[in-house]
Parts: structure tokens; C-alpha cells; sequence
């Protein structure tokens, strides 16, 4: 526990009661939908309840402050050539809740690719006007495997504020952040006062491979025939990237909307795509899927690591859950260390 | 009669294909497709309730494994894809070795047993429990699958909502719709070497997701589907904002059947629905 940490008792009913309060005051409260895909506002103030005990929705939280779609600038034609106009503003304050640690964990990732060459004002400014109150996952199944990339359960990393539990109908809020802090002093007379207690952190699925390990066999392996083999079924369907909490990859487009006038956007794309990296020329590095499904994983566990220290992955597994044809990142990665250790 | 893996096993021994597309378990309830190449690799397939995918998608030109004849396990609703691949002359009969099942119904979702309540719901409506083409047959000791149901649930369906009605219905159930376009990837006849989509000199469709480019491409793909689809639902299975893109399948296939009694993938040797003209085709419906 460090000097800024401090942990409130929270009784499921004190948190209701929050959670009135909150869509009383007309605050947008972004959580997982109840029908498993996306994301949507909270319809109640009980309506989370026990849903992180379901598994992940299928899209995860990247798309709050990474929309699928979003202008960049409206433009339009006048005598002397062209007026460019502002977006729209659409970051608004919002509150995310019950976000699990495999989503919060995305924040700091992104962050860095958002602010490296270019400093990304759409993705900041959403991500700043953004309450992410994380919590406690309770759901593990054979494709999850956040331990192995230093996420676990109970990790508050990117989460504003954290609700560890519950236990006996108790959850203990830690406040990780100072915006969080900011964020919820009006509303601690609901809670308990500040207490040095210890969360206990809930045990997670139990680690498969050593991402460093990982890392090493890509860089030695760019020709494998693993790659083959995964390239022959992969349909390059790209549910993968567009679910995953990580993959930021974007395509800019001009969009007329009449003679003229129109607006320049910014959409999500995908690297599994065969036109992602299809020349002027007709040349395509990346011709088969093979090569693509490869770029995905060395952009994930080697590239994004070797730029920016941090693996491009969180090990929320939606991707293999998503999966058509059953590709199971998490196997993969377990085999390639496997593969790794026994070869040294 | 011997099974999947042991028809395999001889193909692929004796030199009759070099690769055959079939599925291997993949956990409890769970399988996923593969490409066996040897005799050791064949006797991983099964045959089971959880063979959920459409491995036709593997024959079209862009998917298709290297080798000069290909073997294939393919279930009733999945050969009437390969049955439109030939009649749009996709592949050649000649070429692939089918290996048919007889099935008596898939689960609706890999990970769960397929029972009365859990299997798929395309099997309620199942009109080819038996492959209509094929090399060879496995399972022909199951039971005699039984008679089909008519497709009453999308007669429902179509009577319930007037067309201004549906067209609210699609622009708001379409913009949960991130254009990943795995629906395409998934489908075996969704095989054009370059997509209307991604076509942008002109830009028919705009590549943003917003409500009316999702609702120009899911309507265009559907359109580019009407009297060719077979209804295996391979893309509503993918989709991950859940579409519901049977019920627009299933409308247009009972179009199909209505306007000009054109069932889709049952004929090798028919011609297509797009590709032939009746005099005695309904010019009512051409308006």
C-alpha cells in the first residue's frame, strides 16, 4: 500500500445507493451489456449485479475512447478552396463501471501508441473524460490468461477507482488514481471511512507462459511452419482485432456527403485484412494469412514490447471466444514457450 | 460403414487427395476445422454434434488449401454450398473427393451439448439432412433423418412487420454493426477476389460505421446473397455484435422459393437463380 491508497468499506446497498445517485444525476454509466456483446448505459442501479461473474462481452472497452468510427474534421468547399471545421465534440464525462482488469489494463497500453509520434487528441480527451471504476473479476475459463502478461484479477492498473471483492455482500474501494479521488469525495459520506485494509486479490487462471520467453522465440522464428498451420484454417475474418481491447490499428477516409462537403474519418481496420497492406502497385507484403496472423502476434508480443515495453495484450481472451474456427491465442503462446524452453 | 477418420485415412494412403478439410475435437463440445495431410493426421477427425463450421468456405479460390484434389467432410446444409460453388463454377466436381455425413442436427454454439433445446436452430428447418452431392457416405447407420419443416418462423417473421417497420427495425439493429466483416469472411459464397466494400474508386459503400453505410452494406450483402445463400448461418454464429443476420437469409430464401420455387444449392447441375429465365417466372414480383 502506497501513500495514495487508502481502501472504503462499500456495502452492495452503500454502492446502489451510489449508483442511484449517479444516474439521478443524469451522469452516463457505461458498463457490459446484459446481452454479452457490447457495451451500454447502465439501465438501473442493480443492473450490474453479478455480471462479473459472466464472461467478458464479446467487444471489449476500447471502443470508449477509441470509436469504431469518429471525424476527424468536417471540410467544406468555398471560393478560395477549403474550409475546415471542427468535429463535433462527443467526449462527454462518463463513468465506466465494473470494468475488469483485463479492460482497465488496455488504458495504459494504448496510451503510449496514442502519444508517441503524434499526440492523439480524439483518443486523450475521451480517455480523460472518462470515470473508470474497476472490479474484481470473478469469471475465469480456459481461454482467459491475464497472469501470464501481469494483469490478474484484482489489479487496479488503469482503473480510476477499484472495487476489490466482494466479500460477505462487502467490497472495499481502493482509490488508485488523483482524478478518481477527485471524482469521488461527494459521495464518500456513503462509504466507510479510509481504512489500511488488505484486499484479499482473488486468484485468477494460473499462469501458461512467460511473455519474455515469448518474445525471444518470435524474434528467432519469423519463417516457422507454425505460422503455416495456423494461416491454412485462419479465415482472416479479423473478429479478432476488432474485439480485442489492444488492436488500434485505423484507416483515414475521405466521406462526401454532397458536392464538396463532407467530412474526413477516422475507422477502425484491421491487419488480418488482405487489402490492409495491398500496394498502389498490386505488391502485397503480406499476401497469405499466414503472414498476417503472424503480424498480429509479433505486433502483440514483440514489436509493441521492443517500442514501448508493454505487451499488446492483456489476456482478456476474447479473441479465441470470438473465434470462428477455433484459434486459441492462448494455446499458441503456451506452445510457442513451451516450444522455446525445450529447444534451449 | 467405416468412419470419418478411416475414409480419410484411405484418400489420403492411396494417394486419391492430398489434403482433406475436416474437424478435430478441440475441448469438450468444441471442435474446429483441419487439414489432415497424412494418415496420422487423418485419424484426429471426428465426427460429432459440435461440427459446427461450413468447411466449404476452404474450396473458394482465396482459401483454398494447395493440392490438386481435395477431400472434404461436409454435413447436408454445408454440401448445398458446394453444390452453388459448382454451379457458379467455383470448383469442379471432379476435383474434390466429398466425403458426406448423415447429421442429425448441430449444437447452436461451440462449448454446449447439442440437445433438444441447445441445437441450432437452421436444423429445425433442415431440408438436406443428407449431403446432396457426395464421394462417399459415413453414418448412413443413423437413423433416417426425419421430414423437413417448412420454414414457418420466417413467414412469421415477414407477415409481422410492414416494410417500414422492418426498415426501423434493420437501421437500428444494424448499428451495433463494426464492420469487421466477418460475416463475409466466414460465408462460402462471399467469394469475390475484391469486395463491393472495399472497392473506393467510386466508393459505393463508405467503410464508416455509421448508421446509413451499415445499413448500405448489410443490405447489399444481402442482396448479393438473395437466391444464393443456403442458409448455414456461418455469419450470424461470428458476428460479434450478434446480428441476427438469418432472419434476412431466411426472408430472402423464402422470396426465392415463393416468386420462383428456386430452392438454392440443391442441383449441381441447375442453373443459378440469377443466371436463368423462365417464361413463366412471375413478373409481378419486378416492379
Amino acid at each position: 500500500m502506497n501513500e495514495t491508497t487508502c481502501y472504503h468499506r462499500v456495502s452492495t446497498e452503500a454502492l446502489t445507493s451510489f449508483l442511484t445517485a449517479l444516474l439521478d444525476g443524469g451522469w452516463p454509466v457505461l458498463t457490459e451489456a446484459a446481452n454479452g456483446r457490447g457495451w451500454e448505459l447502465l439501465p438501473s442501479a442493480n443492473a450490474w449485479l453479478n455480471r462479473s461473474a459472466l464472461p467478458p462481452t464479446a467487444q471489449s472497452y476500447k471502443q470508449q475512447v477509441f470509436p469504431k468510427s469518429e471525424p476527424i474534421f468536417l471540410y467544406r468547399r468555398t471560393a478560395e478552396g477549403f474550409e475546415l471545421l471542427d468535429p463535433p465534440a462527443t467526449a462527454r464525462p462518463t463513468v465506466v463501471f465494473a470494468a475488469r482488469p483485463c479492460d482497465t489494463g488496455s488504458v495504459d497500453v494504448l496510451a503510449k501508441v496514442f502519444n508517441w509520434d503524434y499526440v492523439d487528441t480524439f483518443f486523450n480527451s475521451r480517455a480523460a473524460s472518462i470515470i473508470r471504476i474497476g472490479m474484481t473479476c470473478s469469471y475465469t475459463d480456459e481461454h482467459c490468461f491475464c497472469t501470464s502478461l501481469g494483469v490478474h484479477p484484482s489489479s487496479s492498473k488503469g482503473a480510476d477507482l477499484f472495487l476489490h471483492g466482494p466479500e460477505q455482500g462487502n467490497y472495499l474501494l481502493e482509490v488508485v488514481t488523483p482524478a478518481g479521488k477527485t471524482f469521488i469525495e461527494p459521495w464518500l459520506a456513503l462509504f466507510g471511512a479510509a481504512e489500511p485494509a488488505q484486499p484479499r486479490p482473488r486468484p485468477g487462471p494460473v499462469q501458461r507462459f512467460d511473455a519474455a520467453t515469448v518474445r525471444e522465440w518470435i524474434a528467432s522464428h519469423f519463417e516457422d511452419a507454425m505460422w503455416e498451420r495456423i494461416g491454412e484454417t485462419c479465415l482472416g475474418c479479423a473478429q479478432c482485432t476488432y474485439v480485442c481491447p489492444v488492436c488500434h490499428c485505423f484507416d483515414i477516409v475521405d466521406e462526401n456527403d454532397a458536392y464538396g462537403e463532407g467530412r474526413r474519418m477516422k475507422n477502425w481496420d484491421t491487419c488480418q485484412a488482405l487489402q490492409f497492406t495491398k500496394h498502389a502497385s498490386g505488391h502485397n507484403p503480406r499476401e497469405a494469412q499466414a503472414q498476417r496472423y503472424r503480424q498480429r502476434v509479433s505486433h502483440k508480443f514483440r514489436y509493441y514490447p521492443e517500442r514501448f515495453g508493454e505487451v499488446l495484450c492483456t489476456g482478456c481472451g476474447r479473441c479465441t471466444r470470438g473465434c470462428p474456427v477455433g484459434i486459441d491465442l492462448g494455446a499458441i503462446l503456451e506452445a510457442i514457450a513451451h516450444s522455446a524452453s525445450t529447444h534451449h | 460403414m467405416p468412419d470419418i477418420a478411416a475414409i480419410a485415412r484411405s484418400l489420403l494412403e492411396t494417394g486419391e487427395v492430398d489434403v482433406v478439410i475436416g474437424y478435430i475435437q478441440s475441448g469438450p463440445n468444441r471442435t474446429k476445422p483441419f487439414f489432415a495431410r497424412t494418415g496420422e493426421e487423418a485419424d484426429r477427425l471426428v465426427w460429432n454434434s459440435s461440427c459446427l463450421n461450413n468447411l466449404s468456405v476452404y474450396l473458394t479460390r482465396q482459401k483454398r488449401p494447395a493440392g490438386k484434389k481435395i477431400g472434404i467432410v461436409s454435413k447436408g446444409c454445408d454440401s448445398r454450398a458446394l453444390v452453388m460453388l459448382m454451379q457458379e463454377h467455383q470448383i469442379a466436381r471432379d476435383d474434390v473427393h466429398i466425403i458426406g455425413v448423415r447429421c442429425q442436427g448441430v449444437a447452436s454454439a461451440m462449448g454446449v451439448p447439442c440437445d433438444a433445446f441447445t441445437r441450432a436452430e437452421k436444423c429445425a428447418q433442415c431440408s438436406t439432412p443428407e449431403p446432396r452431392v457426395y464421394d462417399t457416405l459415413a453414418g448412413d447407420d443413423l437413423p433416417s433423418p426425419s421430414a423437413p419443416a417448412r420454414d414457418v418462423n420466417a413467414e412469421a417473421e415477414a407477415a409481422a412487420m410492414s416494410s417500414e417497420e422492418r426498415l426501423a427495425y434493420w437501421t437500428v439493429t444494424f448499428d451495433s454493426c463494426i464492420r469487421c466483416y466477418a460475416c463475409r469472411q466466414v460465408c462460402p459464397l462471399c467469394y469475390c477476389e475484391q469486395c463491393i466494400a472495399e472497392k473506393n474508386m467510386p466508393q459505393w459503400i463508405e467503410s464508416s460505421s455509421t448508421a446509413r453505410a451499415n445499413l448500405a452494406w448489410n443490405l447489399i450483402r444481402a442482396m448479393h446473397l438473395g437466391g444464393r445463400c443456403i442458409g448455414c448461418n456461418e455469419c450470424e454464429r461470428v458476428c460479434p455484435s450478434g446480428i441476427p443476420l438469418s432472419r434476412i437469409n431466411r426472408h430472402l430464401a423464402l422470396h426465392a422459393e415463393k416468386e420462383f420455387h428456386y430452392e438454392a444449392g440443391m442441383d449441381p447441375e441447375a442453373s443459378t437463380l440469377i443466371g436463368c429465365y423462365h417464361a413463366t417466372d412471375n413478373e409481378e414480383y419486378i416492379r
